[in-house]
């Protein structure tokens, strides 16, 4: 018996003791994968960058993308599990700011994916809106004639993205010799991107192309140029490419949608946060890539 | 001796449902602790679960003193994120301290008002009118004021509730109290006392055992149902406090469907919901249950879809134990008269006698 339970305890602490030599990083994501594939890929991309590298990779996410406090207690409960590193896309920046300070001073290697936090020093692994809103520039610039009148539907013009976005757009665009006849911000929705395209056609009636900052926008501008009849002859380019952009590329209203790559987020993610636990120096910025999205591989996005 | 048996299985049957819920607490630390030995009870994962279970026990206390009244207040999240955003503005502002912490609380005590008078004056059917409507008008208000954006960076007095920590290096590297910690002790021995030694906290359970014998014996039922709403305003404003200094900021999404925590951590506890019964115990043990399946489920990597679920079945099971015990009550005839009824039964008579001598 005695020897029985003996065998039982040092079987017990091996597998402990295994399972604590290899090293975790934590994926702390906004909201959950299932039902959502923005996530999903991000959760894929850091289990498969966790298997090729041999470490353990846990992936957490509060109920949903509002509940800050659950991001929180989730990172706590981590902290408590002395885990090597974390990558976060934190739901709310200056919230999450005070654990993840804690996680800095335990040693625990930090870095944010998706969604850049406030903390300074953490390097931010995420889309370049800039980057990617040129893609869309130039896909304008290659199927409309030099010289036409374009214009620029911009989300929220306060936040980061909704800069990026209107200033990777405008300059693609003059570059390749484009007339820029209106910049408007229509804040990411659909119904308010309606409104204002209406007006826009109704000032510039020889449009040719517009670059919409979100494909909601996009999908707006759509509908405002088919009730005024002109959408065979204006080039409509969103970004996101989510399914209902992609759906719309494929029927050939839309003519092109921007891709962002959250399968990155999750491997770059776990990558770069060993290599800050281990010293290594990396980048304040890392670009995880952005792809057009056309009929050809729209359907990929559906 | 026969007798002496029955009255020694009686208090026994007593002390089971006064503690029994204690008991389910120690046996999950137990569990917990088997399941996750090398974290479970460590100091850094324990003062994480006080830390984690502060906001939600300021709101459950609040929200039990509603419930005993056989009330119910669903605005106690928004408040918390409209007083959570006052405190960080006021900050921002440069107020003096003193007066931005007096402003959570504060903004508590106004909206407990509102609640309690829209009850009494305008003598809406069910607080859950009176409640759901403000838990949509302050959601409102708190954008409005905020216009949808956080504020971060606030001064250390005003994080102090929320974020300090009171050092023992006895218990090793991570070894502190968090000041939280001392708050919640205060809110819930204060409540305890309150309910047990003031009359007016006895009124309390009288309004919820049987409020037409608490307005015949002579209590302001309205009163009593203003000061229950006013004291869950008050909580709601005092969590806010300590989310602020737990994050550094004020966020308009705090606390979105918080009141529904609230109210799992009272049944949890054993609060009736047709008010008149309930210990300030049974809600600390509901608070204290929830915050360590939560505490636990994240140890062990369990998605938070099961933590959903997993309370939903206790909050089920909760409920279900108690109407057991009460059938088994009536027929024990144990609870034909239940404390307040008693005690109000008493007060009726005193009146009476009174009434009769002039």
């Amino acid at each position: 018996m005695r020897k029985m339970l003996l065998l039982a305890a040092s079987v017990l602490g091996a597998v402990a003791f295994g399972a604590s030599a290899a090293e975790t990083v934590v994926v702390a994501m906004k909201g959950p994968g299932s039902g959502n594939p923005f996530w999903a890929a991000v959760q894929a991309g850091a289990e498969a960058k966790g298997k090729e590298l041999g470490v353990n990779v846990v992936v957490v996410a509060p109920p949903q993308e509002s509940d800050v406090q659950g991001q929180i207690a989730l990172i706590e409960d981590q902290l408590a599990k002395k885990v090597t590193a974390i990558a976060i896309a934190p739901t709310d920046p200056n919230a999450l700011a005070p654990v993840l300070e804690q996680a800095k001073k335990q040693g625990v290697g930090v870095v944010f994916i998706d969604t850049k936090g406030s903390n300074p020093g953490v390097t931010f692994i995420g889309t370049n809106n800039e980057v990617g809103a040129g893609l869309a520039a130039d896909f304008i610039c290659k199927n409309v004639p030099k010289g036409s009148e374009v214009a620029i539907l911009q989300g929220i013009i306060t936040q980061s993205t909704g800069q990026a976005r209107a200033q990777g757009s405008k300059k693609g665009l003059t570059a390749c010799g484009m007339k820029v006849v209106a910049e408007q911000p229509a804040d990411w929705d659909t119904g308010k991107a309606q409104s204002v395209m209406e007006n826009i056609i109704t000032g510039h009636p020889n449009l040719k192309a517009v670059f919409a900052s979100n494909d909601n926008m996009a999908l707006g501008a759509v509908q405002a140029l088919k009730s005024a009849n002109m959408l065979a002859k204006v080039v409509v380019v969103g970004f996101d490419a989510n399914p209902n952009a992609a759906a719309s590329v494929l029927a050939g209203e839309m003519k092109a949608t921007v891709a962002q790559n959250p399968k990155n987020m999750g491997g770059f993610g776990v990558e770069n946060a060993l290599n800050v636990k281990h010293g290594k120096k990396i980048a304040p910025v890392i670009d995880t890539g952005t792809v057009l999205v056309t009929k050809s591989n729209a359907a990929q996005y559906k | 001796m026969a007798a002496r048996e029955v009255i020694g299985g009686r208090r026994f049957a007593k002390a089971a449902e006064r503690y029994g819920i204690v008991a389910v607490v120690i046996v999950m630390m137990v569990f917990l602790a088997l399941l996750q030995p090398e974290y479970f009870l460590s100091v850094q994962n324990l003062t994480n679960v006080l830390k984690q279970i502060a906001m939600n026990s300021l709101l459950a206390i609040g929200m039990f003193l509603v419930i005993l009244t056989a009330g119910i207040d669903l605005s106690v999240g928004s408040i918390l994120a409209l007083a959570m955003m006052a405190v960080a503005m006021a900050d921002k502002a440069g107020w003096p301290w003193p007066v931005v912490l007096l402003i959570g609380p504060g903004v508590g005590i106004i909206v407990g008002a509102i609640n309690g008078l829209g009850l009494t004056l305008l003598r809406l059917p069910h607080p859950f009118i009176m409640t759901l409507g403000t838990l949509n008008a302050v959601r409102g208000l708190t954008n409005l004021i905020s216009d949808g954006r956080p504020i971060s960076g606030l001064s250390a007095p005003v994080r102090f509730l929320g974020s300090a920590q009171i050092p023992l290096p006895a218990l090793g590297p991570f070894g502190a109290i968090p000041v939280s910690a001392f708050v919640l002790l205060v809110c819930y021995g204060g409540v305890a006392l309150f309910l047990r030694k003031i009359s007016v906290g006895r009124h309390i359970y009288a309004v919820g055992g049987n409020p037409q014998a608490a307005r015949v014996s002579g209590i302001s039922v309205d009163r009593i149902l203003i000061l229950v709403y006013v004291m869950s305003g008050f909580f709601a404003g005092l969590s806010a406090l300590l989310l602020a200094g737990r994050t550094d900021s004020g966020f308009p999404n705090a606390g979105i469907g918080a009141e529904l925590d609230a109210i799992a951590a009272v049944i949890i506890g054993g609060a009736s919901f047709f008010g008149g019964r309930g210990t300030v115990l049974g809600v600390f043990s509901g608070v204290l249950i929830m915050g360590l399946l939560r505490n636990g489920l994240n140890l062990m990597n369990v998605s938070v879809f099961w933590q959903q679920l997993l309370i939903g079945i206790i909050i089920i099971l909760a409920v279900y134990v108690d109407v057991l015990r009460r059938r088994a009550a009536v027929r024990t005839e144990e609870l034909t008269q239940s404390r307040a009824t008693h005690w109000l039964l008493r007060r009726r008579r005193d009146l009476d006698s009174r009434s009769t001598t002039t």
